[in-house]
């Protein structure tokens, strides 16, 4: 299911992927942004280790292992795979964080019962007796058993007319 | 004797229906995300950590226990029949599993390495029955040096048995550390890395971080339009194996025991080292090795034998020391932490009667699986004709829940989302993400050890090489890092770990 790269022979002559460019990129900037993070929290104290030692050791380590890691590339670089389905990433990250985003104000019922809704009825295609049930058993369903079975409160709808109804 | 005493206490707190009930669902969850190919046993048990929230300590972690285990019966069942392993550690048990399905015997493996993970499951367990009181009073004298030149060794291994590149591990490893970082600083009070977002004063969310990195990546990285495998269940008179069967799988279970036992003590190594060494050994010691690859019994009973004492074994270092020795160990040391309990040492000195009755739940765990393991394989094998996109929601449902609840904060869902994009940005760049997990969950324990020890020091360095014990393991510890330069080859199976 989830896309590998291959090394390439030696002696090729395949440059450097960009996303592997841009993974080593982001990993040494992150590096290097909590090195100088570290440093400003104190690396030493009196007693002894500051709040910014470990980290700042972490930090020097991800820089380190980024520069190692582009060499590497440099010396053989490693061929993608197949790559993401990025619609499947755009549908899936975008219903969530939309989900995220209206839960705390429709209520985990309502906001779950769409945001099922939408997966297996428009990006499933499933039939639309077995999306409902399914969606109604998964928000309605989930809600009741998490809220009364296990004591694991799911959020209501901040909206008044949708509390009152149970939502 | 006394320990004697001590287990049959647990026992009687084991046995309670509440306890059996918990333990029984705790199977059965176990055993549906081991046959479900995509979500492995560390996200399987993260996100499911929710229902056990409100539940008493000891009800709790004999359930996530329950699930851990279980795991590692259920990813057996698409070894055999589909030639596609629910977890890692039973990726080698295709080669044998499936083959066997090919020649009408699909029942005789399922049922062998049914019986197999019981007497592993069950012998690591007597191991820990006896290990724990004097491995648990040695780990009382293990001072700060001596617990940071282990952890060291721990993340060594792992780091260096992870996936192909170890400099990627490094980052992995590296990674993992950063984010435990996140939130006040236990010791100076002063906020890290905190970005002036109130919600990450206490810290990321180690739930919501290890569900959105394996679980909702490897939701991501499916692709559409995949089909829905057909599967056939053997029939019940299929599930006897033969005379001949019983007999050439019993050595390779006794090999897969000391085997996967062994490994399982040593902080870094996984489940799948365990099932692939195994297999390694049937290579080397069975009578019928030229066998192997073809069907032979061997290579279904060895390893899964080794990956289920495994599994028990790894318990011990958490039990005694409070080390988790894998990926899924470090989530449930996590579980162990949300309930107060802190593994270690004190465990049987503080909560003597829940980690009594925890390890008893592991005896009766095996028996319940052996029962609804190999009776009941037509039922397991009926999820995975649910189609994809039902059981791609069904998930996406649990991992939301599993985020929400833990701070009952939609900010834990926006959390996920996040650490499944770069989970799946990681499974791109062939980064392995099971150091990340072990260190995420060590990291403030390791930085605590660390700067326990310097302060007792007064900043002096040499307190981990002064000290004998502190200075093997910092050295073991160098030695296993520096073994790419120093030409130290791992095993060509283990270049292929899927776990890492």
């Amino acid at each position: 299911m989830t896309t590998e790269s291959v090394t390439t022979k030696a002696g090729s002559t395949v440059r450097i992927a960009p996303g592997v460019l841009a993974g080593i990129g982001a990993f040494a900037a992150v590096g290097i942004y909590v090195l100088v993070s570290s440093a400003t929290l104190g690396l030493w104290t009196s007693l002894g280790p500051g709040a910014g030692m470990f980290p700042f050791a972490m930090g020097a380590l991800l820089v380190a292992m980024s520069a190692v890691w582009l060499l590497q590339e440099l010396r053989r670089p490693s061929v993608r795979g197949e790559g993401v389905d990025k619609g499947v990433v755009i549908s899936v990250v975008a219903s969530l964080v939309i989900l995220a985003s209206v839960m705390d104000l429709l209520g985990f019922q309502l906001s779950m019962f769409a945001f099922l809704l939408y997966h297996l009825k428009i990006r499933g295609r499933r039939a639309w007796v077995p999306s409902l049930i399914i969606a109604l058993a998964g928000s309605v369903g989930a809600f009741y058993a998490f809220n009364y079975g296990l004591n694991v409160a799911l959020p209501v709808s901040a909206f008044t007319p949708l509390n009152l109804i149970g939502l | 004797m006394e320990t004697l005493n001590e287990l049959l206490g647990g026992f009687a707190t084991a046995m309670t229906w509440q306890n059996l009930l918990f333990a029984f669902l705790g199977c059965l969850l176990g055993t549906i995300i081991g046959v479900l190919p995509g979500v492995g046993p560390v996200a399987g048990v993260a996100l499911l950590i929710p229902l056990t929230l409100n539940l008493d300590p000891a009800g709790s972690i004999i359930m996530l226990c329950a699930i851990f285990y279980g795991t590692q019966y259920g990813g057996t069942i698409t070894s055999v029949l589909l030639n596609t392993p629910g977890e890692a550690s039973s990726a080698i048990t295709t080669i044998d599993g499936y083959a066997m399905t090919k020649m009408g015997r699909a029942g005789a493996a399922l049922t062998l390495a049914a019986v197999g993970s019981f007497i592993g499951g069950t012998i690591a367990t007597v191991g820990l029955v006896a290990a724990a009181k004097p491995l648990g009073e040695m780990g009382l004298l293990v001072g700060p040096p001596e617990f940071f030149a282990l952890m060291v060794v721990g993340i060594s291994l792992l780091v260096a048995l992870a996936g192909k590149s170890m400099v990627k591990a490094l980052i992995s490893g590296a990674l993992g550390l950063l984010i435990s970082m996140v939130g006040i600083d236990p010791v100076a009070g002063a906020p890290r890395f905190t970005f002036g977002i109130d919600n990450l004063m206490d810290g990321v969310s180690f739930v919501a971080v290890i569900v959105g990195v394996f679980g909702l990546s490897e939701i991501l990285s499916f692709r559409r339009n995949e089909p829905t495998p057909m599967v056939h269940a053997p029939g019940f008179r299929q599930l006897f194996p033969s005379r001949t069967e019983w007999r050439r799988s019993a050595p390779a279970m006794a090999r897969g025991t000391g085997v996967g036992f062994g490994l399982g003590l040593i902080p870094g190594m996984t489940g799948s080292v365990s099932s692939l060494l195994s297999y390694a050994t049937e290579k080397r010691f069975s009578r019928f090795r030229h066998q192997l690859g073809k069907g032979a019994v061997e290579g279904v009973a060895g390893p899964e034998t080794a990956n289920n004492a495994h599994a028990n074994a790894a318990l011990i270092p958490l039990f005694t020391l409070g080390i988790p020795a894998s990926p899924t160990i470090a989530v449930l040391m996590g579980a162990f932490l949300q309930q107060g309990l802190t593994p270690g040492p004190s465990l049987f000195t503080e909560h003597s009667e829940i980690a009594w009755a925890i390890i008893a739940s592991l005896f009766i765990g095996n028996v319940l699986l052996l029962l609804l393991n190999v009776p009941l394989v037509g039922l397991w094998t009926s999820i995975l004709r649910v189609p994809t996109p039902i059981l791609t929601a069904v998930i996406l449902v649990f991992m939301v829940i599993g985020a929400y609840t833990i701070n009952f904060s939609v900010f834990d869902v926006y959390v996920m989302i996040g650490f499944g994009l770069l989970g799946l940005a990681l499974r791109n760049l062939d980064i392995p993400l099971a150091p990340m997990v072990l260190t995420l969950v060590l990291g403030p324990l390791m930085e605590r050890s660390l700067r326990e020890s310097l302060e007792i020091s007064q900043g002096d360095f040499t307190v981990f090489t002064s000290r004998p014990i502190s200075a093997v393991l910092i050295g073991l510890g160098l030695l296993i890092i520096c073994s790419p330069l120093l030409k130290l080859r791992k095993p060509r199976a283990l270049m292929e770990d899927p776990e890492a």
